[in-house]
């Protein structure tokens, strides 16, 4: 250090002073930062200070082929990469007039909701984590590579799987596969109430956790919330139900909600999800044998594949809110413009500005990760 | 950029004579492989398979490997996938305030050439042109089992001396900063005082100093505080645009 960089900096008569949260901080959600304007210890002013991750997605979609862009699309978020693929390929067969058959599109199911579980599990750990409770994040990521093992032997990756592609899936089903699958969500099922004990009911979360953070349902509407975070205002919106894509109309599965719309009520929704969606894949795995046929439908030479001109808008449920890819193809092999509609781009910007003012500064982690926001999605 | 060739007498103060000394240095270095403090810096997607690694399932710690949260106590830098230029600058910063001796280690294609944003406007391609790698973790992403391969891969390297790095940044500066300036424009500084410490260390060498050293000195102002990025009052009024 150069001796002239150590000055004292003036500073007005006052308890305000501004400082930097992130981005390398270990309790930020990635690589994201925030300038927080702090009176003693409670924030009056926060300011969201993205583009740590950016890589220009959008951009790069632009110059690859339709098909070379399923590799690109599950790096935009990382914790729940499913969801991209299958939208990014929801709307080419859009484009395409494309059907896609039965079995891929239970198949796709499945995978969603796999991904799910993962992501929650991965989010519980983070959120104990920043309320100082270690051993749910221990557990919550163990869990959770009990899935990433299923996902490796259902697709060679344990993260990234590529495995949706305009058209149907890439392949079947190892032999033997349903049974583990059930297994492993009896295990995670029987699991539950350990992490009731450990962390949904601690009075250290619950006190912590309690009116950190809150917004109302109008609030939320106003901001462009979506997914657990809008239902823990007490609305039951859920694309999944609302406007359902795959075959998710034949599921039988409920919308959790909860009234007061802070940090404790938004994980707790969370945990509500975990069981529905424990459930969603039991009805999977029941009916994935009675239908049979091909996991593909018939696709044109991938490196000459001209889609026919139009645009398109289609949205998924993801782990952290309504997913959406607004396509547009001028009929060349390539797209000619993406926009991926992701949730975390609201809920890290302006929402967690909002949220995080009134808060004290150990609580703005905890609000973070109760958004469940995901960077590398808000940078793109 | 050009490449300046330097010799590199890594392997002069490897072995000292002295046969006392190097049974001291057998033992520093021993030591220093046996409990590193590591920096994740999560730069990119990589990030996502540390927890894993760290966690009970594969644990790290078994090996003495503990995450930090400052850099100046930490050992390794590990940066985990691709860099945005943005994210650089905080890297390089990160880096300079690290105690020495200190290692980076890259994780991912990404830090190796750019991996599957090679066309990407925004990311840097090669980090090793702008830090002293010592090790590559490559894959897209590694496992954690790969990750925990590396860290033994660079553990032996520590011990028979050959992580070297950040006296390869002392020695060739000159040439870091070069690649630094040319990616960040002329007026990049950082508070360190890397010539400085290079002399300390006794590793200041033909390429130390140069021209984009000259270069630093011309444009070097002395830090200013930080604007208030905010008025007094709370207000979200943007007064002066305090980064980038
Ligand atoms: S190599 Fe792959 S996993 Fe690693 S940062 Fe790059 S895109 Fe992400």
């Amino acid at each position: 250090m150069r001796p002239e960089n150590y000055q004292a900096i003036s500073h007005p008569p006052s308890n305000e002073y501004e400082l930097n949260f992130g981005p390398n901080h270990p309790g930020i959600e990635g690589n994201y930062a925030l300038k927080v304007k702090l009176h003693g210890d409670v924030v009056v002013a926060a300011r969201a200070d993205g583009g740590y991750l950016h890589r220009g997605f959008e951009k790069l979609m632009e110059g690859r082929l339709w098909i070379q862009n399923i590799a690109l699309v599950p790096r935009i978020c990382v914790p729940d990469p499913v969801p991209m693929e299958v939208c990014y390929s929801m709307a080419v067969e859009a484009l395409n007039d494309m059907e896609v058959p039965e079995r891929a599109q239970w198949l796709r199911v499945l995978q969603l909701e796999l991904s799910r579980i993962a992501a929650h599990l991965f989010t519980f750990g983070g959120h104990a984590a920043t309320t100082g409770m270690y051993t749910t994040m221990y557990w919550g990521v163990a869990d959770r590579d009990q899935i990433l093992d299923l996902f490796e032997e259902w697709t060679g990756g344990r993260v990234y799987h590529i495995y949706n592609i305009p058209g149907g899936v890439r392949r079947d089903i190892p032999a033997g596969f349903l049974d583990r699958v059930s297994h492993t969500m009896d295990y995670i099922e029987s699991r539950l109430p350990d992490y009731d004990n450990l962390f949904f009911t601690n009075q250290v979360f619950v006190d912590r956790a309690r009116d950190t953070g809150p917004m109302n349902q109008q609030q939320a509407l106003e901001w462009g919330v979506t997914g657990p975070n809008l239902r823990a205002t007490g609305l039951a919106f859920d694309v999944r139900r609302d406007d359902p894509y795959l075959v998710y109309d034949q599921i039988d599965f409920d919308i959790p909600t909860e009234a007061p719309g802070d940090a404790w009520a938004r994980t707790l929704v969370r945990r509500q999800e975990l069981k529905q969606s424990i459930h969603i894949v039991r009805q999977v795995v029941e009916k994935l044998p009675s239908v049979s046929g091909p996991v593909r439908t018939r696709i044109p030479n991938p490196l000459a594949w001209n889609v026919p001109p139009g645009e398109t808008y289609t949205r998924v449920e993801s782990s952290k809110g309504e997913l959406g890819y607004y396509v547009v193809s001028d009929g060349g092999d390539k797209p000619h413009r993406v926009h991926v509609r992701g949730p975390s781009s609201m809920h890290a910007v302006q929402v967690l500005e909002q949220l995080a003012v009134g808060a004290r500064l150990e609580d703005v982690a905890q609000i973070m990760f109760s958004l469940d926001a995901c960077p590398p999605e808000v940078d793109r | 950029m050009k490449e300046i060739d330097i010799p590199i007498e890594a392997s002069v103060d490897r072995n000292r004579t002295n046969p006392l000394a190097r049974v001291f240095d057998e033992l520093v270095r021993f030591c220093r492989s046996r409990s590193m403090f590591m920096l994740h810096y999560c730069t990119g997607c990589g990030a996502i398979e540390l927890p894993p690694a760290m966690t009970s399932r594969f644990d790290m710690e078994r090996l003495g490997i503990q995450p930090m949260v400052t850099p100046r106590q930490a050992d390794i830098l590990l940066i985990t996938g691709y860099v945005s230029i943005k994210t650089l600058k905080r890297v390089i910063l990160t880096y300079e305030q690290m105690g020495s001796p200190k290692y980076v280690i890259g994780i991912c294609s990404c830090t190796v050439n750019g991996g599957m944003y090679w066309q990407s406007y925004a990311t840097a391609k090669q980090l090793d042109q702008y830090l002293p790698v010592d090790l590559y973790i490559a894959g897209c992403m590694p496992r954690p089992e790969a990750v925990l391969e590396g860290m033994r891969k660079l553990m032996d390297r520590i011990r028979s001396g050959e992580a070297d790095g950040w006296k390869d940044y002392y020695r060739r500066y000159d040439w870091y900063l070069g690649n630094q300036q040319h990616l960040f424009g002329d007026d990049w500084q950082t508070p360190a005082d890397v010539i400085g410490e290079a002399s300390h260390y006794d590793l200041a060498g033909p390429g130390t100093e140069g021209e984009h050293t000259r270069l630093l000195q011309q444009c070097q102002k002395p830090l200013e505080p930080q604007q208030t990025f905010f008025q007094i009052g709370g207000s979200l009024e943007v007064k002066g645009e305090s980064h980038e």
